[in-house]
């Protein structure tokens, strides 16, 4: 599957990002102001507007590449919402889209570093170290940032996933936010991020949350996630502005629908 | 039933804001000037204008959440009057289109409209 290309700082777009989101709704009102309503699901479009600026060479290169092999409006790609969460369910771990190890108990209501009830913990009854992941049809290759707020009652060391790398985080009895940024198999069509909790030991998790690029920024609750498969671009035309050496500019839209 | 989010602040809207009330009154006007008003409907109905600016990425995620766990115009919610604090517990967004802008870090801007909806 082709995939929408990242800049050479590991971002996927610069500021500004225009995003426009449309449902699909019948309605028939009555003249007393009253209205029946008929939800359309598959109506569901969004747009993005990505603006770039001061490109390099190389960066303009891989998005001229990326245009010629999508053919303009021609051919479907993975688009990964730079302005998202994606992970699906970041505050609901115990949903399908997660994959808790077996002798993992995960439990929700316990209290979050916002003031609310929306932290969960995991809890490892096994003698080995278990995990919780979700797994992303997104690029592998890409650079990804996971961060999460974590606490435990007893200190240990907590270890974040992505794909096959690993880093270990201590963690201690206040809340913090451990990040991690790392890239997966180059060649792969899916990327797994998670959090593995050591041996006989409990861990207070908040706000997990998948990002494509190389820091986190505020954390975002989600239910659906953020990589749209099957985007396209919404123009067979590519305007690439020159503004001097090595410093190049162009926008390009984007659009994901449900019908499509 | 759901709520309007509100921001970090706890406020739901920023300045400006606008508000609308309407009636549905039907007039018949006779062949000697004089006119007949009646009601078409018992009571008025609001809409509000939110236009919200310099939100940050999380502000900006909860509004789009909420737009689409609502599907735009479809799904009802309640909603508290930021002029006087009235819950309005049957009101929906008026239109299924939300348009969000990421100008800067921390600096996201979007609007919505607001409308009680009747029966």
């Amino acid at each position: 599957m082709l995939v929408y290309p990242q800049l050479g700082t590991g971002a996927l777009s610069q500021f500004p990002v225009r995003k426009n989101h449309h449902m699909r709704t019948v309605v028939n009102t009555a003249l007393d102001g009253s209205s029946v309503k008929l939800a359309d699901p598959n109506g569901e479009v969004t747009e993005w507007q990505l603006s770039y600026s001061d490109l390099s060479d190389g960066e303009i290169g891989a998005l001229e590449q990326f245009f010629a092999a999508a053919e303009g409006t021609l051919n479907g790609f993975t688009f990964p919402d730079p302005t998202a969460n994606l992970l699906a369910w970041s505050g609901k771990l115990d949903e399908n889209a997660w994959t808790p190890g077996p002798l993992l108990t995960v439990s929700g209501g316990i209290g979050d570093p916002t003031g609310g009830t929306q932290a969960w913990r995991l809890t490892n009854t096994g003698a080995g170290a278990q995990s919780i992941t979700q797994t992303l049809p997104a690029p592998a290759g890409y650079l990804y940032c996971l961060s999460a707020y974590v606490r435990t009652a007893q200190a240990i060391t907590a270890t974040m996933l992505i794909g096959s790398g690993r880093a270990d985080r201590a963690v201690a009895g206040q809340w913090k936010r451990v990040v991690f940024t790392a890239s997966g198999d180059p060649q792969g069509s899916s990327i797994g991020f998670g959090l593995e909790v050591p041996p006989a030991a409990s861990l207070d998790v908040y706000g997990l949350q998948a990002e494509p690029q190389s820091a986190a920024s505020v954390y975002k609750a989600t239910t659906r996630g953020g990589v749209y498969e099957n985007a396209r671009l919404s123009a067979d035309a590519l305007t690439i502005t020159t503004t001097g050496v090595n410093r190049h500019s162009c926008t390009v839209n984007i659009i994901h629908a449900n019908h499509l | 039933m759901a709520t309007f989010p509100a921001l970090k602040t706890s406020a739901v809207a920023q300045y400006p804001a606008r508000k609308y009330v309407r009636f549905q009154n039907q007039t018949l006007r006779f062949v000697d000037g004089t006119e007949q008003r009646f009601r078409d409907a018992g009571s008025p109905l609001h809409r509000w204008d939110i236009a919200l600016s310099e939100l940050d990425e999380g502000e900006m995620a909860a509004l789009e959440e909420f737009f689409t766990a609502n599907q735009g115009a479809f799904g009802n919610f309640s909603f508290t009057d930021p002029w006087d604090g009235h819950v309005y517990t049957n009101c929906s967004m008026q239109t299924d289109t939300m348009a969000l802008a990421a100008l800067g870090e921390m600096r996201g801007s979007t609007s919505l409209t607001v409308v009680e909806n009747r029966g």
